[in-house]
């Protein structure tokens, strides 16, 4: 859809340089899937954009089968699955009561609960393990979920804080006199309406809980509750040679967040302005 | 985002209207806050405040072995006998420097020319943000193949373009290996910055840029005086969220160097994490967390304030 007619010399170079640029960005993804279809000898010997001598599918099976691809898929399935709607509700909640109800000392609750999104992991993965350690919920796939929830209530309680201000008072009111109380109002009124954002931050806590390492590399240290990053981090240090395999292992590895993000497009967009520019 | 459509019912003129309820407000909103506030206290807050009492004790982490106070001792440990320390300081503060400009001023860059009316924008948008949804460990290992210094993707093209001169061992030179991190660091964080940028360029008013054209300002004219000013909202939040980043950097180093070779790619989160569960020095490693807390506090608390105050008005 071009709109102007005329051409428009600067507005092709741009479009040449921007080509150019978007290719070089994602030259590593081809170089990759290329790499992940070659026997070791043939990237040894032929050049890296060469086409594979013999295209080798069964790195992606041997791959699977070495870095026990489907006990870890499962394993960080699972704790996304759970993770992300509970988490969702709980940050809803309270967003929902710090933006519309009132009591004293909101803000600095809200300061509180925001500062958490700013702490790196490692500030407090030490006294974290001994806790879970003391609980006796180490290396549980139902114990990292704590945590998990924990770090994800900042951002999502900021944003979702952000949407519900925006909301009407008025609809407060009205539910207000039509004799609803806090409960029926927060079900009935408010998320409903929250429905998009709620959608936007379902799609992005589940890829942020996929892609998760700090804290799954200290709490789950047993072979069998891996996650998938954790998996991929042992592929490469235990086969890095094998590159056609780990090749095909960082596919598969990345390929569900692909999915997700392919599908649900607009909702990353949105997702990146969470919190970020005040409407 | 939608928003909600008002509803047409006035307003009561008499009075202000007051939530009809009995006792104290807080006991209402209570059962909303509790699971978060639980969750939040156990999980998060309980262990900052340890970390920080963790820092003034001897201990290699074992529960059964007893915990020592030792003062100020962990901290005099890491000002003056540790050297590892003081490259993993210096590398965080320039890893936020260098951050606050490269991926930041390309972002703006890209944006920018992403705001034109183009053949296949959104294909091209894409292309830049698709990186920043990958898990880091994932992009860490993505370049580590790239930087192979044999068959890898930087080394083979400088070959085929006849510049053998500049292989490098990427990630294996003690000069040059943050700078290698950092680049796939550049490559995974720019798009989503230029996303930023892309919504800020969405308030920027058009007649305005209009106005300015017809009086016959330059490009650069009307970027300077009407696009820069409308993007100051905009700007603030992509420095602060950078910075945010910058100091969480973590998997991408772990998953590329290990801090190595020779700890000349040491930041502190990976510093204070290695002190605490491979060196078994629980007290040094929690000091090393609360510095990097400090360094954390002291860049983004004022920009918190403020956003909240401007939330106020």
């Amino acid at each position: 859809m071009n709109a102007v007619r005329r051409a428009n010399y600067p507005l092709i170079g741009l479009w040449i340089a921007l080509v150019v640029c978007a290719l070089i960005w994602l030259a590593p993804f081809a170089f990759m899937v290329l790499t992940s279809l070659k026997s070791t000898a043939d990237i040894g010997r032929s050049s890296i954009w060469a086409l594979p001598e013999v295209w080798r599918w069964d790195n992606y099976t041997a791959a699977a089968e070495r870095g026990e691809l489907w006990t870890v898929a499962g394993n960080s399935a699972y704790i996304a699955l759970i993770k992300v709607p509970l988490g969702l509700m709980i940050s809803a909640a309270a967003a929902f009561a710090i933006a519309r109800l009132r009591f004293k000392r909101q803000r600095i609750l809200l300061i509180v609960i925001t500062l958490g999104a700013m702490v790196p992991v490692q500030v407090a993965i030490a006294p974290m393990f001994t806790t879970l350690s003391s609980m006796g919920l180490l290396n549980s796939t139902n114990g990292i979920i704590l945590p998990y929830l924990a770090f994800g209530i900042p951002s999502q309680v900021f944003f979702l804080y952000g949407f519900f201000r925006s909301l009407p008072r008025e609809l407060d009111e009205a539910a207000r006199i039509d004799g609803s109380g806090n409960w029926r109002l927060f079900v009935r009124v408010i998320l409903p309406l929250a429905k998009p954002a709620l959608a936007a931050l379902f799609i992005l806590d589940f890829v942020a809980t996929w892609n998760e390492y700090g804290m799954a590399l200290v709490l789950l240290q047993d072979q069998d509750v891996r996650t998938v990053p954790l998996a991929l981090q042992a592929f490469q240090s235990q086969f890095a040679s094998n590159y056609g395999q780990l090749n095909a292992f960082i596919i598969m590895s990345i390929l569900p967040v692909l999915i997700v993000y392919l599908m649900f497009q607009r909702f990353f967009t949105q997702g990146a302005l969470a919190g970020a520019i005040k409407g | 985002m939608s928003t909600a459509p008002t509803t047409s019912r006035p307003t009561h003129p008499s009075h202000r209207p007051r939530t009809p309820r009995r006792g104290l407000p807080i006991l209402g909103a209570l059962p909303f806050l509790a699971p978060a506030l639980a969750l939040y206290g156990i999980f998060l807050l309980f262990p900052i405040v340890s970390a920080i009492y963790l820092s003034f004790v001897r201990w290699n982490g074992f529960p059964t072995v007893p915990q020592i106070w030792a003062g100020l001792a962990n901290y005099q440990d890491i000002f003056t006998n540790d050297t590892v320390f003081h490259t993993a300081l210096r590398n965080s503060v320039l890893w936020v420097v260098l951050s606050l400009v490269v991926p930041t001023v390309l972002a703006l860059l890209l944006a920018l020319a992403l705001n034109h009316r183009l053949l296949g924008r959104n294909l091209l948008r894409s292309a830049f943000y698709i990186p920043a949804v990958l898990a880091s460990i994932a992009v860490a290992t993505m370049w580590t193949w790239i930087y192979n210094p044999n068959s890898g993707l930087v080394n083979s093209t400088l070959t085929s373009l006849g510049l053998s001169s500049w292989i490098q061992d990427w990630l294996g030179d003690p000069q040059i290996a943050l700078y290698s991190v950092f680049v796939a660091f550049v490559w995974q964080t720019t798009g989503f910055s230029m996303v930023l940028f892309l919504a800020g360029l969405q308030t920027v008013p058009a007649d305005l840029v209009e106005a300015a054209k017809l009086d016959g300002a330059s490009a650069w004219q009307t970027f300077r005086n009407v696009t820069l000013p409308a993007l100051r909202p905009t700007f603030t939040v992509v420095l602060v969220l950078t910075v945010i980043s910058s100091l969480k950097v973590f998997d991408l180093i772990v998953g590329m160097t290990n801090g190595g070779p020779a700890q000349s790619s040491q930041v502190l989160a990976l510093w204070s994490y290695s002190q605490s569960f491979i060196n078994h020095n629980f007290g040094g490693g929690n000091a090393l967390a609360v510095v990097l807390l400090v360094i954390t506090l002291a860049l983004v608390l004022p920009y918190l304030m403020w956003t909240l105050k401007e939330d106020e008005r």
